[in-house]
């Protein structure tokens, strides 16, 4: 089992007007690893994400960080906010300043460091997130895309540990998706940090992530490695969720066309390694 | 017009250091309401838009077409400064008898009317080749340096970066509305714009809101501390602009002499 660099033991939260928003959640985030999000609107995820930055103060349970638990001063928990880079998922509620390079430069500034540094860390972060030439164009000029890239960096430069993205890829075209999601899997494997996303976008789930937590009205529903939760199709579908596509064709394949699978597999790769087995198997 | 802005990306000068520009521009703008002088307040439009057309690389036709926006204004109020009606045919250039009183040119108020109009375009100009020139980032780090107070150039700033996702979420309301035949009797038009401005504002507190918590989750404290992007920018010095300035005073003080003497 990997290390995990932070875990919430019972979280429960309520809003002024009585929504209970989180009721006793329990999460353990891998490090290095992609965790993934899933839930209906309103489940509860970015409530989860504002506990897990130390910008709200759970009225009940604890979350530790790297093994140690989390201490409030006036409803703030400093070392979440530095640990923890979140990125919300319009980029214009997030992005203030006219001009990239600026905006970029935000967190880093309100970090305390050094100009040098700042510099070094936007730079670095215009970079990673392979937008260096639009360092000196307008925000409001940028596509949405963009936006959503500037938003990252803006995080980026922070240098967290864990990474908090909410719907990263909502409001993308395909090639968009596709290509934020490999620059989050390129980051990790070249620095190592942890990755939490949420998103309703199931079929990227096998694809990118390690780890699934399922939030359904404040709860963990169902947790696990991809490969485990995706078999439970009934379960999923309670939860108004349901399989990825690939996860589907092999369970109706396996219950209408009597195929028998050991590990069906979620993604495209897994399912035509399982298929290949099978058929060498039944020859 | 919303698009200046990118004439100000585009333009050569906007490498150019944007304090100098800043100060030249609004250095002449004191000298061309200080001289008072038709001919000061042309020789400036040409600098002015001069250096904006052959240095910046903006073309005459984007200048002059925002030049002719405060020109109408300006006419209709110099016609009512330069035209008199009067009785006595003598304070009229060019009388014209309209039953038992004159109207015509007036010999008071036209050079008045000429010099105003002149003055306010030469002035406008110099505002156009701020404007032209240098982006409001860039102005904004200009105003810094001349102790404009933080809380005055936050506020720009904001208020710059906002007004388009007001006016797109403005757009997007507007068409939402005139798809769902919001604007095709003039009961439903005003009901549909009184709806989309009450909106509008429940809208910019909610963005407002999420802005606020963003800016919170990057560790903002009260202030927005950002960084400069240190560009080698072109720095002409001090003497260009001063030695122009000076040249335009001398000529302005030559033309007052020869009126007196």
């Amino acid at each position: 089992m990997g290390k995990i660099i932070l875990e919430t033991k019972e979280l429960t939260f309520a809003y002024p007007d009585g929504t209970k928003a989180l009721q006793g959640v329990s999460v353990q985030i891998k490090a290095g690893k992609t965790t993934a999000i899933l839930g209906n609107n309103g489940a509860g995820k970015s409530t989860l994400f504002l506990n897990l930055k130390g910008m709200l103060k759970p009225h009940g349970g604890e979350i530790f960080f790297q093994g140690e638990p989390v201490a409030y001063q006036k409803g703030e928990a400093k070392a979440l906010w530095r640990a923890v880079g979140l990125v919300f998922q319009d980029p214009d509620n997030q992005l203030f300043s006219a001009s990239v390079f600026q905006d970029v430069s935000f967190g880093p500034m309100n970090l305390n460091l050094s100009q040098d540094e700042v510099k070094n860390r936007v730079e670095d972060a215009l970079q990673r997130t392979g937008i260096s030439h639009l360092r000196n164009k307008p925000t409001h000029s940028l596509s949405y895309g963009q936006k959503k890239r500037v938003a990252l960096a803006g995080v980026l430069a922070m240098e967290p540990k864990l990474l908090i993205l909410d719907e990263p890829t909502a409001g993308l075209d395909p090639a968009g998706i596709e290509e934020i999601m490999g620059l989050i899997q390129e980051m990790q494997q070249k620095s190592g940090i942890s990755v939490m996303i949420s998103t309703h976008d199931i079929d990227l789930v096998p694809l990118y992530c390690d780890e699934v937590y399922v939030l359904n009205q404040g709860r963990i529903a169902l947790s696990g490695p991809p490969r485990e939760v995706f078999t439970q199709g009934q379960v999923l579908q309670e939860l108004h969720l349901r399989l990825p596509w690939i996860a589907q064709l092999m369970e109706v394949l396996s219950k209408e066309d009597q195929f028998h699978f050991d590990a069906p597999g979620v993604t495209v790769s897994q399912a035509r390694e399982t298929i290949n087995r099978w058929r060498a198997e039944n020859k | 017009m919303l698009n200046l802005d990118q004439y100000a990306y585009l333009s050569n000068l906007s490498k150019q250091d944007s304090l100098e520009k800043l100060i030249f521009s609004l250095l002449t703008l004191i000298v061309c309401i200080w001289a008072n002088e038709p001919v000061i307040s042309i020789i400036i439009m040409l600098i002015m838009g001069g250096i904006t057309v052959f240095r910046g690389g903006t073309s005459l036709k984007v200048f002059l077409k925002l030049l002719s926006i405060p020109s109408a204004f300006l006419l209709i109020s110099v016609i009512a400064i330069g035209i008199d009606v009067t009785k006595n045919p003598e304070a009229l250039w060019g009388p014209m008898r309209v039953l038992n009183s004159y109207i015509g040119l007036s010999v008071v108020g036209l050079p008045v009317a000429v010099n105003l109009f002149f003055k306010a375009l030469g002035a406008v100009s110099c505002l156009y080749y701020l404007i032209l020139s240098t982006p409001i980032v860039d102005l904004l780090s200009a105003l810094e340096s001349l102790g404009v107070p933080s809380l005055l150039r936050e506020m720009m700033g904001l208020i710059y970066r906002f007004i388009f996702v007001f006016i797109e979420t403005a757009q997007e309301m507007h068409l939402a509305q005139r798809a769902r035949l919001g604007y095709t009797t003039l009961r439903g038009s005003y009901r549909s714009l009184g709806t989309l401005i009450s909106n509008l504002l429940v809208q910019a507190l909610r963005k407002s809101e999420a802005l606020y918590t963003a800016l919170e989750a990057r560790g903002y404290q009260g202030e927005l501390r950002v960084l400069e992007d240190a560009e080698d920018r072109i720095t002409k010095g001090y003497l260009g602009i001063i030695g122009t300035n000076l040249g335009l005073v001398f000529i302005t003080l030559g033309i007052r002499a020869m009126g007196r003497g």
